[in-house]
């Protein structure tokens, strides 16, 4: 007998990792089984929770009252400017509009983005949505510059005194990090309803990745330019603007293309306060119609202005060749002609005439509404049975998911005692066969889907929290996660954390799962992922908001929707960072696995797959970054949760709820990022690289 | 070597890395006693890095000094020093009679405007100029018109050899014609201190040794005071007036090139010498004896120099088996070398190694 201890301190030492995981399962076994005698380690006391809503509501309130005069001064100073904006883009004739923005294209990018200018133009004129579609581009065109410079001066700042660059990059985590939603609400009491308020939003979220970007440009510039034009005797300024940033400019025209995009994005979602006849404001209005043709065809138009916007300015940020400056000229004029032969023959068409879609849509809506009707029953099996068999019971668990006219039988506690056996046998059995980490993670899941993740005990969440932040990153990342997910505890906010957790963590499942294959399958075909890479741009262009209306189509409001809509968002750097990192094994190690004899199965298995583990975890990570600033918007189509107080908060004006909630988001975001990314700094360390 | 002909003149120079340098250097000079070594290994144990350590030497007007030492030996920390990209810890650096350590930002400018040049390893060409722009930067800076920095910018173009490639893009060039590029630019404000960080090291061989022969012409004309860096024997025998050797942060040796190859100081410097041929870099007056008895009524004269090469005096004097006279540039009579021991000397030198 006096071999088992020395047995098991080796087993230990050599499973640190899984040993940790498994005092953080016990533990969750404990609470389970206490619960009868100590409730409050399953639950935590009421007692103990601080009115964190209302705290900062009060704070917060008296803060903005403050502000508000200059605020409300800002606000009129602004309108001056989006006035100006909207009659250009509105009152332009639509021929001048379109031949410059083909112009545009031409000069930026020859025939290809002509054409996609073109006639990308050209749909929305047809969609009958061109002045609500010029609406939103006054606002990005007035937003965008706002950002740019926003973000120029900061990426500056934090390049020139280093000592602000960390405190510069923290806030931009937030900025970034907190759900937009969010700050809609403050943004809303200090600035009024109105337009301006999307303006701001829209500027706060889209001046980080210009900031990021010059910031990193600025630090890539190779050391010897910099130091030649020091030796060159000039002043710091003209060191600075005359080398520094020209030299970066292909890394701030990508922070310029992420800027756009980031505006369009936010300009629509912006739109949720209404008060301006935008094109965000139309597919709200169309999706609460449930005329689901026409917010389609005005979600087209939105993937359109993304499309153009996306392409055109990524091209900026290409080598490129030039192109004739008289062609340009040459299609500017064309438009200017157009109109004005139009106008003298006195027949300028109004754009809304020119709508040809409009009995399109009405035909989608109603063979929409055919295909509903006709296949209703096994849309709703496949939603049922998602929900009733695998959300479910990941929400609130197997014992309180199992009920008679769902599952046909009732779930008893002698279930969960027989689960529980079953399970801890099996994971002896594993444990002895030694594949320890495989019996702790059968435990763990055993448990997760008894209990739900919804209702786990808060100290096991906290307790797991805190062993995985060890694991990954030590003891400081460590208490970092443990106080931050404290913080939520407290705040009276967990319940509502937990079911956050869970849609974004059983979506975030769902992604890496069907992702993984995906990439994995892109990575050994070439044809998949021919087929596979346009579908992954196009999902990355178009703005969170529109992945609402498919989903909505044919599943209507609810969970599964929300589920679906964040799937579809969030598998894409799944995939790609996948492919990518299968697909990127250096040749050399590839030419060695070949030459060892390894089969083109096992060089996957055993060089490639590991070799791509860190870049792996870095979609990984990407991807629950995504859920969870989709989980935010998928409120609107139904989930529980975070998001959803987010978005009650936002209707009611309550900032403190607002700002709570987004806070509380933001944590969950930044705990499971640096987890993450904690294991993949660990792997690549690992790998030497 | 006085002061007044020295181009630049280190005096004690210390480039220490870390947090608290300058402090800790300052003690770790005073528990040794000033031992540079010593004060080195002090700082070492402290995770600082002493990366150049007590650099003392003159460059003389005209002079091509090379700095020579292996990667992280602390050549590229000492020429930053001296050009004062860096400020370095300790020590004096005078440019011309004038302390760089002290002077004013303003001050530095304006020497780096008319003064210095500077060449790079992997050029820092600014890539969104073309080359003229490039090459007419530093007149830019100066405040010269347009018109005349181009102008200026051509002849300099012209001189290194890139005629009519003024309006390329450096993307649009091969590494060889980038660094004649880095070179005009250096050079367009004809400045009297000229530093290069390497600037052949990153071409391959046969450019590199094309355009150290342009480089040696240039100077022959140009007659610039040099600092030049490299971590290439061959390159540094062939260039240099004096070289210095660095290892791990201190200057071992400071020599002429044959100091270098015959008389090395340690080991260390010997063994870079190595794979040499030494009859192509020592000179005659090395093995030659001299003395108030030479005998000046030898049978043959094959006319040979103290400055020739072994190699080159060896080949004067093939057939002779007699000790020869040797003369200096002048032409008088400095002492006598017998063909046996030049042979001898260079072979045996080979065999040593």
């Amino acid at each position: 007998m006096s071999a088992l201890p020395s047995a098991l301190s080796q087993f230990v030492d050599k499973n640190r990792a899984a040993s940790a995981l498994f005092v953080v399962v016990a533990v969750g076994f404990l609470c389970l089984a206490l619960q009868p005698v100590a409730p409050w380690l399953f639950k935590w006391p009421a007692a103990l929770q601080i009115p964190a809503a209302e705290w900062i509501g009060a704070g917060l309130g008296f803060i903005l009252e403050a502000f508000k005069p200059i605020a409300r001064g800002f606000s009129a100073l602004m309108s001056y400017p989006m006035a100006g904006a909207n009659f250009l883009f509105v009152s332009t004739p639509w021929p001048i509009t379109i031949g410059v923005v083909t112009a545009i294209g031409w000069y930026i990018g020859g025939w290809r983005m002509a054409a996609l200018g073109l006639f990308g133009l050209l749909f929305v004129l047809a969609s009958g949505y061109w002045v609500e579609g010029m609406n939103t581009l006054a606002l990005v065109a007035v937003s965008v510059p706002l950002a740019l410079l926003a973000g120029l001066a900061i990426g500056m700042l934090a390049y020139e005194y280093p000592r602000f660059k960390s405190p510069v990059q923290a806030v931009l985590d937030v900025m970034q990090t907190v759900p937009t939603f969010a700050y809609l609400t403050p943004l809303l009491l200090l600035f009024g309803f109105g337009p301006v308020v999307g303006l701001i939003a829209s500027a706060i979220y889209a001046a980080p990745p210009m900031a990021r970007n010059v910031l990193l440009g600025l630090e890539r510039v190779e050391s010897e330019i910099k130091e030649a034009a020091v030796m060159s005797g000039g002043t710091r300024l003209q060191q600075l603007f005359l080398v520094e940033l020209p030299s970066a400019t292909t890394q701030i025209m990508v922070g310029v293309n992420q800027c756009l995009m980031a505006a369009l994005s936010m300009v629509i979602i912006a739109a949720v306060i209404g008060g301006f006849n935008d094109i965000g404001w139309e597919v709200l209005l169309t999706m609460r119609k449930a005329q689901f043709g026409q917010s389609f065809l005005a979600g087209l138009v939105i993937v359109v202005f993304a499309i153009i916007i996306d392409r055109m300015s990524a091209k900026l940020a290409q080598e490129r060749s030039r192109h004739d400056k008289r062609v340009v000229y040459g299609i500017g004029a064309t438009g200017v002609v157009i109109s004005i032969a139009l106008l003298l023959g006195g027949s300028l068409p109004n754009p809304s005439e020119l709508a040809v879609f409009d009995a399109i849509a009405d035909a989608v809506d109603k063979s929409l509404g055919a295909f509903t009707a006709a296949n209703g029953a096994n849309l709703d099996a496949i939603k049922n049975n998602i929900v009733f068999f695998m959300l479910l019971p990941l929400r609130i668990g197997l014992d309180g998911a199992v009920l008679p006219f769902t599952w046909g039988f009732q779930w008893t506690p002698d279930m969960s005692l027989w689960l529980f056996a079953v399970a801890a046998i099996l994971a002896a059995a594993l444990a002895y066969s030694g594949r320890a980490l495989g019996a702790v993670m059968l435990l763990f899941t055993v448990l997760l889907v008894e209990t739900g993740i919804a209702e786990l005990p808060w100290l096991f969440v906290l307790f797991g929290v805190g062993v995985l932040g060890y694991l990954s990153g030590g003891r400081k990342l460590s208490i970092l996660v443990v106080v931050l997910m404290g913080l939520i505890l407290i705040s009276g906010l967990w319940e509502r954390a937990l079911l956050s957790l869970y849609l974004s963590g059983v979506s975030v499942f769902a992604c890496a799962l069907v992702g993984g294959a995906s990439g994995l399958l892109c990575a050994v075909s070439p044809l998949a992922w021919r087929i596979v890479r346009p579908i992954c741009d196009m999902l990355q262009t178009i703005p969170l908001f529109v992945f609402l209306i498919p989903v909505l189509m044919f599943f209507q409001i609810g969970e599964f929707s929300a589920f679906l809509a964040i799937c579809a968002y969030a598998i894409v750097p799944m995939i790609r960072y996948t492919q990518h990192g299968l697909t990127t094994t250096p040749h050399e190690l590839l030419d060695a696995a070949t030459t060892s004899g390894a089969t083109a199965w096992q060089t996957l298995v055993e060089v490639r797959a590991p070799y791509a583990m860190p870049t792996i975890l870095l979609g990984l990570n990407q991807t629950i970054l995504y859920a969870f600033a989709m989980l935010v918007i998928a409120a609107l189509i139904g989930t529980t949760g975070l998001g959803q107080s987010i978005f009650l908060a936002l209707g009611k004006a309550d900032v403190g709820l607002g700002i709570a909630a987004g806070a509380a988001m933001a944590i969950l975001a930044l705990v499971a990022d640096r987890l993450v990314q904690g294991f993949a700094e660990e792997r690549r360390k690992a790998l030497g690289l | 070597m006085s002061e007044a002909s020295a181009a630049i003149s280190c005096r004690n120079v210390w480039q220490v890395f870390g947090a608290d340098a300058e402090q800790k250097l300052a003690k770790a000079l005073d528990e040794t006693g000033g031992a540079p070594a010593g004060a080195a290994d002090l700082l070492r144990a402290q995770d600082l890095i002493p990366a150049v350590q007590d650099a003392c030497f003159d460059v003389k007007e005209g002079e091509l000094f090379v700095i020579m030492g292996l990667s992280g030996s602390g050549k590229s920390t000492l020429i930053r020093c001296i050009s004062r990209l860096l400020d370095s810890t300790k020590g004096e650096i005078l440019i011309s009679g004038e302390d760089i350590m002290t002077a004013s930002k303003a001050r530095m400018i304006e020497l780096r405007r008319h003064k210095l040049g500077m060449v790079f390893q992997h050029f820092g060409l600014f890539p969104h100029m073309t080359v003229g722009e490039n090459v007419a930067f530093p007149l830019k800076m100066q405040g010269t018109g347009k018109k005349e920095r181009l102008q200026r910018a051509l002849e300099v173009i012209n001189l290194v050899g890139l005629e009519g490639r003024q309006e390329a893009y450096p993307r649009e060039l091969s590494g060889g014609q980038r660094q004649r590029v880095g070179i005009a630019r250096s050079l367009a404000v004809n400045p009297d201190i000229w530093f290069l960080d390497e600037p052949f090291s990153a071409l391959d061989p046969l450019i590199r040794r094309q355009l150290q022969d342009e480089f040696l012409n240039i100077q022959r004309t140009l007659k610039k005071s040099i600092v030049f860096i490299t971590h290439d024997i061959t390159e540094a025998l062939k260039l240099a007036d004096r070289i210095a050797i660095m290892r791990d942060g201190a200057i071992v040796q400071i020599g002429t090139p044959a100091d270098i190859v015959l008389k090395p100081v340690d080991d260390y410097v010997a063994e870079f010498s190595r794979d040499v041929a030494t009859g192509r870099h020592a000179t005659v007056d090395s093995v030659m004896k001299s003395g108030k008895d030479i005998n000046d009524k030898l049978k043959d004269d094959p006319g040979l120099r103290t400055d020739m090469t072994l190699e080159a005096a060896l080949a004067s004097c093939m057939s002779l088996y007699e000790e020869v006279p040797v003369r200096d540039e002048k032409g008088n009579l400095v002492g006598t070398v017998s063909p046996n021991e030049l042979a001898k000397a260079s072979l045996q030198l080979e065999a040593d190694k």
